[in-house]
């Protein structure tokens, strides 16, 4: 062979063969490369992260732990998901202000946007339960009725107007709620409430529920007159006596009364 | 003298030195103003203990003032004529205010006929009532009242006539009389009896209360009928569960409750070992108190706590009484899971479920039922 | 004979035609003539009588809408939250009736605040009776038909709350079942009797139906007649004061100014049970939903007038004894028919308990102030007390979810309370009306004290005092203790002396300067009425 078209192969099939080692490299980094964050637009996510891990060692480390692992104030974060801290967060029992028997509901110390930082970054963690995307309260409110005398309706009470547990421990009312507490709230199982997955209670079942929620609390106009709490009997039995037996006794002084 | 001394004390009398209020004012009482003495005496004042008063009052003692009594009528007439507002009212609401279910304003529906009957009612109330007090003239009269009891005169007598009566019947001399009639009496109290066997199926009484709808290798079913497979809970998770059998879902007493915890927590008795599976154990919902579901759970405590009167039962101890008034744990659910992974019961309850009743055994053993 | 008005012409007429057939001139000579003495609290009973009548009222309407059956139907109404769920025909028609029938929910919520009043009215109205003494001889047997008029009222409101199947109230039938059962050796007989099986028995909501619409209703109106023939006959009890002693009564006549009150009142109450059953919510069942005996909800309560037993039953310790094959349950027998059958057979032979305490046999037409009797009030006061423990302990959820507090640690405290708290009442309360006692014999002896000081020429400071007026003076010393005779005897007896008109104080009589007794001429006005 001619020395000049020899070394024109040469180098010519070095230079595929490199081409092809690098089409084989970067492809197979893009399709094994570990990417943490699957979120559609990757980079806001990141950055939401980022802020909510810059909150949470300011307002949650000391109790939860530098990276989440627990500490002598609460338990570990890792796996207990966005919902949970959407939950716990945006009801305001997170921050705890101070021991009690059951975290209380109070004004929310972080606004909405930086609890969804959190949650992401609670949720970059270890995963764990995500609210679905969607409106979250346009169930079936027959369905959703049934499911809440089955499921709720014996701690919470028939109105949402929450119970007692053992101990100072209660079921709290939800005449707050806002629908993505309350779909949380089933997920996680917050504090010594069950848990419901999705299993149990599907998405379309759990929206039910919080549409009967939302309905029976906020929405739905009480026929009849006011609703004296609606505990049940026992607030209609004071208002008997208080009311029926009041005026009726300041009558029966009127008319006995000799001018 | 009839103002009283207070009002006396007000104003300065005429022969007072000062006039023109404060302190400076001098009283004008003197001590013979007063009738009786002081707050030291023992002796109770110069007062009268009036005996036998007849307290009619005359008929004058209220001077009608002619305005008055207008004004008074005017009042009773306006209150009658409430009465009529209040009636219209009531049927304009009754048919103008919306009504159907849902509609805007539906709410003020019933407050709206309850205002306007209290209005129309009151109306006529008060108008009656302002009428007698003001211008009827209710004077107080007084009526004796006559001895309730009899004379003796009338006793003896009619006590004569019953035992005369009852001698003329003969009953005192023939017993055999006398016998039979309260026997043939006392048997047709008993006619009724009989009456009351149909009103309840108390055929196999005590093994109707002993047997649930539960059967070996029912399917768990939720409460839409699903069946709950092994994964379908989580740790912490409860689940309604009903037998898969006909009408499972309505059978009050086979309704039970399905609850995952650590499988470590349990403190099951041996003879329960396999009772639960993976830590999912299943109990009865019907208070062994007085029957209500025991639907509370405390995921953290794993308590069980029934609403009706507070009874708390240990979930992670064969639902061991904690606190309140049940006297016995919840009947427990021996489960398994078949091949295809759904839960089953093993059968039955091992004891009967829910409150407690004669007839029921003081101990069960722990045999799975068929 | 002056010339008669169309109206008296007919009026007339009507008289005489009914005097022909029945005689009825002298009965209603007397009737309308009847005195009743006055007091505003010898109306409390009357609001439960017309509470009655307001139930008959609204119950028959109801009656013309509601089925009392337990059929299995699919709701298909208004209501949309329940939309297609199946549940029976009593609560389903009671659902028409509150959103499908106009006025209708107006209607239940009238009967059912009725009901509430109903209840509450006998409670006050047998207090004012037991602390005023009114149920001594001869109104012993009224006072029984009072103590059964209560019972029955328990019984008849239950079944009435019962009847609309809806959660709630099935709750309630399931714990009356569990209840039977637990009566020794016949207890399942008798739950399966009445149910018609074992629980839920499907027989219960059509056979309490009848019960609640006739059968019950019929008897209370039975002894609620009896009870008034009696007030009627025996004449109505009253207060001593001027010219009242105990054989006469003194009062209003019925006719005109008595009935026009006591109608008015009646359209008054009427107007209440209105006002509360159109502002106020009661019983919104259909947030409840239907029963189902797999659900329930927190806060789980009878109606107020049951919650003793409520109460009772969550305060019991678990006694329960199991032996010789057979179960016994003292956890759940005491408090639910034990407790409830002491504390009403207490109450119905009390007068008798107390005849016998006290020895006194006689009759007693006048009432007595609850301080002139310091044991009877103590008495009362301890068994509302120990009532109230109850009651509380019945809602101690509610207590609990309310003021965020433990509610077991409610339940020990209640416990604890039930022994402690009637014991101090009743010290308490005794002490309280020895002290009300000493300050009447106060009045009595010195009178009125008008807040002016004079100071003697010794340099002593004393209070210038006033007498008593005359109807204050009469009803103090009409108390028969040995201070008040001893105080009585120092004063003179006058022959007689019309008791003037004056206002009196509520808590205090309001003093004012009498004139010095002059004796007055024998009053010609009123000829005394028999």
């Amino acid at each position: 062979m001619p020395k000049t078209q020899r070394s024109r192969r040469s180098r010519f099939s070095s230079y595929a063969a490199l081409l092809l080692a690098l089409t084989l490299v970067g492809g197979l980094y893009s399709a094994f490369g570990a990417s943490k964050v699957k979120a559609e637009d990757g980079a806001n996510q990141s950055i939401a992260v980022k802020e909510g891990r810059q909150l949470y060692l300011q307002g949650c480390s000391t109790c939860h732990g530098l990276n989440a692992e627990g500490g002598a104030g609460g338990p570990s974060l890792i796996g207990v998901g966005s919902s949970s801290v959407i939950f716990q967060v945006s009801s305001g029992r997170m921050p705890l202000a101070n021991a009690a028997p059951q975290a209380p509901r109070k004004k929310a110390k972080y606004g909405a946007a930086q609890t969804q930082q959190l949650a992401a970054y609670i949720q970059s963690l270890g995963g764990g339960p995500e609210l679905p995307s969607g409106r979250l309260d346009d169930g079936d409110l027959v369905l959703g009725g049934d499911l809440f005398r089955t499921n709720c309706a014996s701690c919470h009470n028939f109105a949402g107007r929450g119970g007692a547990l053992t101990r100072s421990k209660y079921a709290p009312a939800l005449t707050e709620s806002e629908a993505d507490e309350i779909y949380a709230a089933m997920q996680t199982g917050p504090e010594n409430m069950p848990r419901f997955t999705d299993n149990q209670l599907t998405p379309d079942e759990k929206r039910a529920i919080v549409r009967y929620v939302r309905y029976v609390t906020q929405e739905a106009k009480q026929p009849g007159g006011a609703g004296l709490g609606q505990y049940g009997p026992v607030p209609e039995g004071l208002a008997v006596f208080l009311i029926g037996m009041g005026l009726l006794i300041v009558v029966t002084l009127w008319i006995g009364a000799r001018a | 003298m009839t103002d009283s001394i207070r009002d006396r004390l007000k104003a300065p009398a005429g022969h007072g030195e000062q006039s023109g209020g404060g302190d400076t004012a001098q009283s004008s009482l003197t001590t013979n103003d007063f009738v009786q003495t002081d707050s030291r005496s023992s002796h109770g004042p110069e007062q009268t203990v009036p005996a036998a008063v007849p307290a009619v009052v005359p008929a004058d003692v209220h001077p009608r003032d002619p305005k008055a009594v207008q004004r008074a009528e005017r009042l009773v007439a306006a209150l009658f004529l409430l009465a009529v507002v209040g009636v219209v009212g009531f049927v304009v609401s009754f048919i103008l205010v919306p009504f159907d279910f849902g509609d805007e304003g539906f709410e003020y529906y019933t407050p709206a006929l309850g205002f306007f009957m209290a209005l129309a009612l009151t109306g006529v109330g008060a108008g009656a009532v302002v009428w007698a007090k003001t211008l009827m003239v209710d004077n107080e009269v007084i009526a004796e009242r006559h001895d309730l009891a009899s004379d003796p005169q009338e006793r003896a007598e009619t006590a004569a006539l019953i035992k005369q009566g009852y001698e003329e019947t003969g009953l005192p001399r023939r017993s055999m009389l006398r016998n039979s009639m309260l026997l043939g009496a006392g048997a047709l109290a008993l006619l009724p009896l009989p009456f009351l066997k149909d009103l309840g199926k108390t055929k196999n009484l005590t093994e109707q209360m002993a047997k649930t709808g539960w059967r070996p290798g029912s399917k768990l079913l939720d409460e839409l009928g699903r069946p709950v497979k092994l994964g379908d809970l989580e740790i912490g998770s409860v689940r309604s569960v009903f037998p898969d059998v006909p009408g499972g879902r309505r059978m009050a007493d086979s309704a039970a409750l399905m609850i995952r915890m650590q499988p470590e927590l349990l403190k099951s008795p041996e003879s329960r070992k396999d009772w639960a599976v993976d830590g999912h154990i299943v109990y009865s919902v019907i208070c062994t108190h007085l029957g209500c579901p025991v639907k509370l759970y405390e995921q953290q405590t794993h308590h069980l706590f029934c609403p009706c009167h507070q009874s708390i039962f240990d979930a992670t101890n064969s639902a061991k009484v904690l606190f309140g008034p049940a006297a016995r744990n919840l009947p427990q659910l021996a489960i398994a899971v078949d091949e295809e992974g759904y839960f089953v019961a093993q059968g039955d309850f091992n004891e009967p479920v829910g409150p407690s009743y004669w007839e029921r055994d003081d101990s069960y053993p722990d045999k799975v039922g068929t | 004979m002056a010339k008669q008005s169309p109206l008296e012409k007919g009026a007339n007429g009507t008289a005489v035609w009914v005097d022909d057939r029945l005689g009825s001139s002298s009965f209603i000579k007397r009737s309308l003539n009847k005195v009743f003495p006055d007091h505003w609290s010898f109306m409390l009973g009357e609001i439960a009588l017309y509470s009655f009548i307001v139930l008959l009222l609204s119950g028959t309407y109801l009656s013309l809408f509601f089925e009392g059956s337990s059929r299995e139907v699919i709701y298909d109404g208004s209501y949309a939250p329940l939309k297609g769920i199946p549940m029976s025909a009593a609560y389903s028609s009671t659902l028409d009736i509150s959103f499908d029938v106009r006025g209708g929910l107006f209607m239940r919520q009238i009967h059912h605040w009725a009901a509430l009043l109903f209840m509450a009215a006998i409670v006050v109205h047998l207090a004012r009776v037991f602390f005023t003494g009114a149920f001594r001889k001869p109104r012993e047997l009224n006072w029984i038909i009072g103590v059964g008029l209560l019972v029955l009222g328990i019984l008849e409101g239950f079944a009435g709350y019962s009847l609309p199947d809806d959660l709630l109230s099935g709750t309630g039938l399931r714990i009356a079942y569990s209840i039977a059962l637990s009566i020794p050796v016949i207890g399942t007989w008798a739950a399966f009797l009445v149910f018609g099986g074992e629980f839920p028995g499907g027989a219960i909501i059509e056979r309490l139906y009848p019960i609640h619409i006739l059968l019950v209703p019929g008897i209370i109106l039975a002894l609620i007649t009896f009870h008034m023939m009696l007030i009627w006959y025996q004449k109505h009890t009253q207060f001593a004061g001027p010219g009242r002693t105990e054989t006469n009564v003194v009062g209003s006549r019925l006719y005109p100014a008595y009935a026009a009150k006591a109608g008015g009142f009646f359209f008054l109450v009427f107007a209440v049970m209105a006002l509360l059953g159109g502002l106020f919510q009661i019983n919104p069942i259909w947030l409840y939903g239907p029963y189902d005996p797999t659900q329930v909800t927190a806060g789980s309560q009878p109606d107020w007038y049951v919650g003793f037993l409520d109460g009772s039953t969550r305060l019991m310790p678990n006694w329960e004894i199991r032996t010789l094959g057979h179960t016994f349950s003292p956890n759940v027998l005491l408090p639910t028919q034990v407790l409830p059958g002491v504390l009403f057979g207490l109450m119905a032979v009390y007068p008798f308990i107390e005849q016998k305490l006290t020895g006194d046999k006689g009759y007693h037409n006048l009432l007595e102030r609850p301080r002139d009797n310091p044991v009877r009030t103590g008495l009362g006061a301890m068994s509302i007390t120990f009532y109230m423990v109850l009651l509380l302990a019945g809602g101690n959820d509610i207590i609990a979810t309310i003021f965020h507090l433990s509610l077991n640690e409610i339940t020990y405290a209640l416990r604890a309370g039930l022994f402690i708290l009637p014991p101090l009442a009743y010290i308490v309360t005794k002490r309280l009306c020895l002290s009300l006692q000493r300050a009447d014999d106060d009045l009595l002896h010195h009178g009125i004290e008008t807040g002016t000081i004079r100071r003697l020429p010794s340099g002593e400071f004393v209070e210038e005092t006033v007498p008593l007026p005359p109807h204050y003076s009469v009803l103090l010393t009409a108390v028969d203790t040995p201070e008040r005779r001893e105080l009585a005897s120092h004063l003179p007896q006058v022959e007689h002396q019309a008791a003037p008109h004056q206002p009196k104080g509520f808590f205090k009589p309001r003093g004012s300067v009498v004139e010095a007794p002059v004796p007055r001429p024998e009053l010609e006005s009123e000829p005394s009425v028999d």
